[in-house]
């Protein structure tokens, strides 16, 4: 009980030091450094539906990021059709073109399904870089200027945008929350850790695999939308970009895998150190970034290859001298 | 029209023999080591600037060369192998297939850390020549990389079937626990395994250095194949990934002639994915995982 | 700004430390050269964060950014774009800087955008908000800099930019193009093949990418009104391991003249394949990679004869040359296209600026609506005019036909541009 009543006061805290951030730290730049922490952290908790808990390493969720991206786009300039409208439009194409991509890609297991994830991607930009008259090609579009817009989802007010991805990112975390502690939840950690055993036991593997997979191709639409909406522009090699899909990945390994807060805790700490870098050594140098980046990966893949919120916890644990927390009872989860 | 499909067909058989090495090199060690190498490109690339430098600082030929960029990546895969693959064996997929993409990542980024995103060329007497038969042509450069390659491939296959070294990681391939029980040390029969597939990588940069612009990111552009090629050719068997690749130059070099140049891709990943799909084994038969 | 977020608070600190050390204190110590290696590492690694003067004046300085790609796969003509930008400035400062301000001085601030779209958005609107700027400039990839664009056009500040893109040209207010659009490009590609022969037989092709399909089908477009045939419209997936199937296919097509809308990697490859299949083809490789001097320096003598568009080169005018001649002294190579150009709008900004007597980016604005030059820095371009119409695109901008000739960029067409005769191949 008493760590439960610990957990949701941290919750809170958290929750506040989220809303009032932007009231005290007006400086736009920083605004929009958190804006792409809850941004990114937002696409890992999507991920991590179907890579952490599943198991099941996509390299591929570009696809469904820029699903959402051109569905909100096309029916904002071609039908007027406002993003706020668009994106959920946009999450249900992506969990629709899950499902035959789904159905292609889980005959496979391991680095095979990771290899067929990153052609699924590749295979849908190709095809919007080929069908100019469908999408504007390879040129792109910018999206129209409205203004102060909110019904557009277009705002002057760049705390606007933050509360917007803040909004996702609670979505994002309390849809997890709520499998986490479902059946589906207890199938999917099954499925994680030895697919053939879960099925053994009677959990319809394929059927979990779909709808999570379903879910999370939804979630990661949303935020394909809301990032044309924020950079105002949309062409294949940004919305199909592996990046993205390369990102979402990195944030959950290294923040920890299969873990509600793991996304959160592997933005925060990535995107930190990717703006200290470009404050000590410039841009000068390019490649500094992704080379640290990719060092930290290593790093945490063959020292801590659960990630690095559970050294928090320990070091929390040890502060507060709690009692030996069992493991379900993960100190922020919850 | 005749003369154009002949011409197409050489094309793609040349750049198919580059495909080779490269593919040749993820198929052995996921047979061996078990482990998909996202790396491999970025060790093509490794092979591809120590050619550079030692045409450019020394005026060493990119072919002479080869004496150098073989034995540094077959040293330097022993390394990766014995410091970092070795960690994550047996520890499931996410480690696995992890760190050799962060270890490509790396390498990429490093390399433009050090040598900037600017192309470097290597200008030999034979780079832009031709040998002209009739109405076909064939140049050099692509003519001596493509022997060297088949070559390489061949002495490749000769070790694997005729030395005992060689027996050893086939059967280790095959099958690890009973190796183990023959006295076979599946460390040292990795350690080798690694080495000879970047040894085969190097080997492709020294051979694409007198026709190919070294950059960061040029291994990216072979390994897309080769990963295509593996998969044909079943993960694991070195005489697919062989005979794939050549098929997957000559339909390259045949798509765009007859479809479209802008299609190529498309096709090649459309091919990947129903090949996987529903022949995950591979078009050469025997089973993948 | 609190201590929690010594993170994201300390940048702008440790921006001006680093500036202090890139301008020091007394600029005169360094030598031109001093300043400028020293300000390459500085300035960039200051203006990552914050708003850093690149030299520290009394007066209150107008400040203009500029927002080019120093990292990334389009590092190399980025940083060559900053190097001009900051050789315009000084040169701007030099002559007194902008008389109606008292003189003021004009205070460059680069900002690296990386080759990438998210920090592209970013640091537009950090540079606009973040500094006072009155103007700003950039960003060479069209992508880029539509996106600069879209944030400049909501700040109400304006864009002044060499990017061809005619998107650029759409519902805008701020968004100023000097230079020929890349629908007037086509024109002069297609012109310059009836140079060589008189109906020539043209085989395009192009990289699938912004660049490459906005120029290919201004080439389609207008073909038939050139009299030019065109006989093969081919894209391809950028980045290929060969260019031999690509080559096979347009000397199939019987194609006297190729046009090839690449980027550098893919133009190099061309260029070689070409040699080695012995195809006798007039070659025009557009922009883009083929006007900057890296492509002569990767192919060497093979570049020779072969012609391309720009919107800007070196050879225009006295004051072209004068420019080019100062910035090969110091980097060694001649002034590309891109960052020429963006000499030459530094000097419409302080024309504005002067007529504007304001640092307000409105009023700024309107003085370069009502800009126009014929002499003098600003007016250095093809047609030697700048002046705008409502959509913000010059009224006398167009692109010059340009030619290889011994490892240097000549100006060949059309007759009133050329500065050399068209060398025969």
């Amino acid at each position: 009980m008493n760590s439960r009543y610990g957990v949701r006061i941290w919750l809170g805290v958290l929750i506040a030091f989220a809303i009032v951030l932007p009231l005290v730290v007006t400086d736009r730049f920083a605004t929009d450094i958190f804006i792409r922490i809850l941004l990114f952290a937002f696409i890992g908790v999507a991920w991590n539906l179907m890579g952490g808990y599943a198991k099941q390493l996509s390299l591929g969720h570009a696809a469904y990021f820029g699903l959402g991206a051109y569905t909100s786009t096309i029916l904002e300039i071609r039908y007027g059709i406002s993003p706020w409208i668009g994106m959920i439009a946009g999450g249900g194409v992506a969990a629709l073109a899950s499902l035959p991509i789904g159905a292609l890609c889980f005959r496979l297991r391991g680095p095979y399904f990771a290899i067929a994830t990153i052609a699924t991607a590749q295979v849908l930009m190709l095809l919007f870089l080929k069908f100019r008259d469908f999408a504007w090609g390879a040129e792109g579009t910018t999206i129209p200027n409205f203004g102060d817009a909110p019904l557009m989802m277009q705002f002057d007010e760049k705390s606007s945008y933050y509360y917007l991805a803040l909004g996702l990112l609670a979505l994002g975390l309390a849809i997890t929350y709520r499998i986490e502690h479902s059946w589906m939840g207890y199938y999917l950690v099954a499925i994680g850790e030895d697919e053939d055993a879960a099925e053994a036991i009677g959990v319809n593997a394929p059927r979990v695999k779909r709808d999570i997979y379903m879910i999370s191709a939804f979630l990661t639409a949303l935020a394909g939308t809301f990032y044309v909406q924020y950079i105002y522009f949309i062409d294949p090699a940004t919305a199909f970009s592996f990046n993205i899909s390369v990102e979402a990945a990195l944030v959950c390994i290294v923040g920890g895998i299969g873990t509600l807060w793991g996304p959160v805790v592997g933005t925060v700490l990535l995107e930190t150190t990717s703006a200290l870098l470009q404050s000590w050594l410039g841009s000068s140098a390019g490649g500094v970034q992704l080379t640290v980046y990719s060092l930290i990966l290593i790093a945490v893949i063959l020292w801590r290859p659960s990630g690095l919120l559970g050294v928090f916890e320990d070091a929390y644990r040890r502060i507060v001298r709690a009692r030996p927390a069992s493991t379900e009872e993960a100190v922020l989860d919850g | 029209m005749l003369e154009t499909l002949a011409q197409a067909v050489i094309n793609g058989l040349l750049i198919g023999g580059i495909y080779a090495l490269v593919s040749i090199g993820v198929t052995l060690i996921f047979g061996v080591v078990k482990i998909v190498n996202f790396a491999q490109g970025e060790f093509v690339m490794i092979g591809m600037y120590i050619t550079f430098f030692l045409a450019n600082r020394f005026g060493i030929d990119p072919l002479v060369s080869l004496a150098v960029s073989i034995p540094v990546l077959f040293v330097i895969g022993m390394l990766v192998q014995h410091f970092l693959i070795r960690r994550v064996l047996g520890l499931g997929d996410m480690p696995q297939i992890f760190l050799t993409f962060a270890l490509s990542l790396l390498l990429m980024n490093v390399a433009l850390l050090l040598f900037t995103a600017n192309y470097r060329t290597v200008h030999t007497a034979y780079s832009d020549e031709s040998i002209h038969l009739g109405a076909l042509y064939v140049p050099v450069a692509k003519l001596i990389a493509f022997a060297l390659a088949m070559a390489f491939s061949g002495i490749l296959w000769l070790f694997l079937h005729l030395t005992d070294l060689g027996k050893a990681m086939r059967a280790a391939a095959q099958n690890p626990d009973v190796a183990m029980l023959m006295g076979i040390n599946p460390h040292r029969v990795f350690a080798v395994a690694f080495g000879a597939a970047l040894a085969l990588a190097g080997a492709a940069g020294s051979l694409l250095m007198p026709f190919y612009p070294a950059s960061p990111m040029a291994g990216q552009v072979f390994v897309l194949m080769a990963f295509v090629a593996v998969v044909l050719g079943t993960l694991g068997n070195v005489t697919g990934a062989l005979v794939a690749s050549l098929m997957m130059g000559i339909a390259e070099s045949l798509g765009i002639q007859f479809v479209g140049a802008d299609s190529g891709l498309i096709v090649v990943f459309l091919m990947l994915l129903l090949t996987l799909a529903f022949r995950p084994s591979g078009l050469a038969g025997g089973r993948a995982r | 700004m609190k201590k929690t977020f010594a993170g994201i608070a300390d940048p702008q600190s440790a921006a001006i430390e680093a500036g202090q050390s890139a301008a020091a204190s007394d600029p005169k110590r360094f030598s031109r050269r001093d300043i400028l290696t020293r300000s390459a590492g500085g300035v960039v690694a200051a203006t990552a964060f914050g708003a850093t003067p690149l030299r520290g004046y009394a007066a209150e300085p107008v400040n203009i950014g500029g927002l080019y790609p120093v990292t990334g796969s389009m590092a190399q003509i980025g940083q060559g774009c900053v190097n001009a930008a900051k050789l315009a400035v000084q040169m701007v400062n030099d002559a007194g800087g902008i008389k109606s301000l008292g003189g003021a001085k004009l205070n460059l601030i680069i900002s690296d955008i990386q080759s990438d779209t998210t920090v592209t958005r970013t640091e537009t609107d950090r540079v606009i908000n973040g500094s006072k700027v009155s103007a700003i400039h950039g960003c060479y990839a069209s992508a880029l800099t539509l996106i600069a664009s879209e944030v400049a056009e909501r700040a109400k500040v304006p864009l002044i930019t060499g990017s061809s893109s005619d998107q650029l040209n759409v519902n805008r207010r701020y968004t100023f193009t000097p230079f020929a659009r890349a629908s007037q490009f086509a024109q002069a590609q297609l012109q310059m093949a009836r140079l060589v022969n008189e109906k020539p037989k043209v085989a395009v092709i192009f990289e699938n990418t912004a660049f490459g399909t906005s120029t290919s089908n201004g080439l389609r477009e207008k073909a038939p009104g050139e009299g030019v045939e065109i006989v093969l419209f081919e894209p391809y997936s950028a980045g290929f391991a060969d260019a031999s199937p690509l080559i096979n296919k347009v000397k199939a097509s019987g194609a006297d003249m190729l046009f090839s809308v690449s980027y550098l990697n893919d133009l190099i490859l061309i260029v070689r394949t070409i040699k080695q299949v012995g195809l006798k083809i007039g070659m025009n490789g557009g922009s883009g990679g083929f006007v900057i001097p890296d492509f002569y320096k990767t192919v060497g003598s093979l570049a020779d004869g072969l012609q391309g568009v720009a919107h800007w080169n070196h050879d225009s005018d006295a004051d072209a040359q004068k420019v080019n001649a100062v910035y090969q002294k110091m980097y060694g190579e001649f002034l590309f296209e891109y960052a020429g150009g963006l000499v030459a709008q530094t000097f419409m900004l302080a024309d504005a600026l002067e007529r504007a007597a304001s640092t307000d980016p409105q009023k700024v604005r309107n003085a370069l609506a009502q800009l126009d030059v014929s002499s003098g820095y600003a007016a250095m371009c093809p047609g030697g005019k700048v002046k705008f119409g409502p959509d913000g695109k010059n009224i006398y901008g167009h692109p010059v036909g340009v030619q290889w000739q011994n490892g240097d960029l000549a100006s060949v067409f059309p007759k009133e541009d050329a500065r050399a005769p068209l060398m025969k191949t």
